[in-house]
Formats: structure tokens, sequence, C-alpha cells
């Protein structure tokens, strides 16, 4: 399973992009390459025990659930 | 290698690592992801002096991708004319992934063999274990694929020692020191100084280092006789403030710095008789 904060966009934090590139809907910024690999629990990794954005966030929110946090912003 | 060998004027081997796998356009936009864009900067390269070329895959969203380094390594033969490819063998990923950038078609002539594990973020890269090297290792030699030794922190040469001992590399040993942030080798003159005085018999020795230290130390490299590598895979500024517009602008830079130093550049087919690969 994947991150629930990652999308992939090409608009937004004021950039925009050919192609579709990993988004952390927590930060609300694109992600690097070797981010994208624990957002997307690849290998080895997974988001909840490796990512500490996603540990922090999730400590912090006060949102019923991650998917509101992230949609909101982008669609408006 | 040592002073003696700057004195000597042995030629300075160029490498270039345009691309990397740990930025993306988000944090430059000029850092070249796509095999055509590649390929069109390392021709840029080439053309400025830039003998060997260190080349990872990406995917179309820009992340890490191993399949795609032959379509990288395709586009590079097709625009360039003789730079040496050396792919990645690194990374964060499971070797079956990261054992493609030694299985393309052709093979490179070079490759990346990470020493050992290090640090990122908040996780261990621990897939470079004794193991997973020397399977890396035997096979390159099989191949006759030169490895370039990643030493990313002081105790990976350590590593070179034990690799040499069970007879999986060849003379001469080419290694890049690596100086940086996390657990690489903690960037000073003093610790270049260390590393070089340490290293093995008949070896080469390259020096990496990643952003604002990729300026001098390079610049102290040329002047122990080392061979030097620059690029956007490891540093996206060409002054503090200041984004690289491409790779061929770092390695113009560092051309410009051998040459005052009269150090005269290795073509690709003068580093395949420096590196024994002729």
């Amino acid at each position: 399973m994947t991150c629930p904060y990652l999308a992939y966009l090409r608009e937004g934090d004021n950039k925009s992009f050919d192609h579709e590139r990993p988004f952390c809907g927590a930060t609300e910024s694109f992600v690097s390459p070797m981010q994208a690999d624990l957002c997307n629990d690849r290998f080895d990794f997974h988001h909840t025990t490796h990512c500490s954005i996603y540990q922090e966030y999730e400590r912090n929110t006060e949102l019923e659930t991650p998917i509101d946090r992230m949609v909101s912003p982008i669609d408006e | 290698m040592a002073y003696t060998d700057y004195l000597n004027r042995d030629k300075l081997m160029l490498t270039v690592a345009t691309t990397g796998g740990v930025h993306g356009k988000d944090a430059n936009p000029n850092l070249p992801e796509q095999p055509e864009e590649i390929a069109e900067q390392v021709r840029e390269c080439e053309k400025l002096g830039a003998a060997i070329v260190h080349v990872h895959g990406r995917s179309e969203t820009g992340e890490n991708n191993s399949a795609r380094l032959q379509e990288v390594n395709d586009a590079i033969r097709e625009r360039c004319d003789d730079i040496i490819i050396q792919n990645t063998t690194g990374g964060q990923a499971v070797l079956e992934e990261r054992i493609k950038g030694i299985r393309t078609d052709p093979l490179p002539e070079m490759a990346s063999l990470d020493m050992g594990p290090f640090n990122r973020d908040r996780h261990i890269i621990t897939e470079h274990n004794r193991h997973n090297i020397d399977l890396l290792a035997e096979e390159m030699q099989s191949k006759g694929i030169k490895p370039e030794l990643e030493v990313f922190n002081n105790g990976h040469l350590n590593e070179v020692y034990r690799l040499i001992e069970t007879g999986l590399l060849d003379e001469p040993y080419y290694i890049n020191i690596i100086f940086g942030g996390g657990t690489f080798s903690i960037p000073s003159p003093k610790n270049v100084l260390n590393l070089v005085q340490n290293l093995p018999d008949n070896s080469k020795f390259n020096l990496l280092a990643t952003g604002p230290h990729q300026l001098p130390l390079t610049t102290m490299g040329m002047i122990l006789g080392g061979h030097v590598r620059v690029g956007m895979e490891d540093n996206l500024y060409f002054r503090r403030g200041e984004p690289v517009k491409s790779n061929a602008q770092l390695v113009e830079r560092a051309a410009n710095i051998a040459s005052n130093l009269d150090r005269e550049l290795a073509t690709p087919d003068e580093a395949r008789e420096i590196l024994g690969m002729k």
C-alpha cells in the first residue's frame, strides 16, 4: 500500500512539469526520487516506518482522512 | 597516486555524473532525466573533455528505474563519439534491480560498485552487503567490466582491501573517494590527504565531493594526481545561490581548472589505457 498522501501531479508548489511527478500532500511539495521509493513502499521500505514526514504529519493532523487534506488545495 | 603524479603531468580523467538518483527536476529543472535530454547533455560534456559518463535511469515520472539504463545507453551511443559509459549498480533498490546496470546490451565498459551501506534520511541503504558486493564484482570481472569502487567513507576503503584479497579485482584498482554529508567522508582537505595516503598500491583514484565541496576538493584531487568527477548528480549549484544551468557548465569549469594546472585531459581512449581496459 502506498502512502495516502502520495499523488502524481504535473503542477504544484508553484512548479509545473511535462510529466506527472510524485507529490507529497503532507508537505505540499514534490518529492525526490529516493523519497518516492518510501512513498510507494518499494523494496523493503514502508512509509509508516521509514518516512519521518508521514509520521510527523500523522501525529499532528486533525483531519479525518489524509485524502481530504491532499485533494482540497489542488482542486481549488 | 600522489603529488608526483601531478608533477609528472599524468593525464586527468574527467567523469560527468549528469543525473544520479537523488535529485529531481523539482530541485533544479535543468537536471536531465529522460534518455534524450541526458544524451544531449552528455554530448556537450564529451565535447568539453569528459572521458567517462556515470549513468542512471529514470522513469517518465523522474523516479529511479534501472530498466531504463538501456534506453539511456542507446541514446548516449547514438549521440556521442566515444565516451566511456559507466552504469550505476548503486542506489537503494534491491540487487535484482541494481544488477541491470551490468546487463545492458552491449555491456557498459564500466560500472560503479558500492563498497558498503550508508544512511539516507532516516533509513539505511542495506543492500550493499558483502554478499551482493562480491556477486557484482564477480560478474563484472567475468564480463570485463571495469568497476569504479565507491568509497563513501573511510571504512569502505577496508572493503577495497578485502575485495582485492578475494581476487575479484584487476589492477589498476579504480577507487572513487567520496566526500559530503551524512555517512560520507567528512569533506575536508585533511581527510582527502588521509584517504589518498591509505590507497592500495597499483590504484588510481577519482575524487567526488558533493554540493559546495565539489569545486575545492576536486581541485585538490587534481593537484594530488587524481582524477575527478563533476556533474549535477553531486551538485546542483554553480556557486552559492546560482543553480547550475547544465552539466556542461560544471564540466567546462573543471576542464579549465585542469588546464590552468597544466594537466591535460585524457581522451576516452587514453582513459581506457590508464584503467587497463585495452
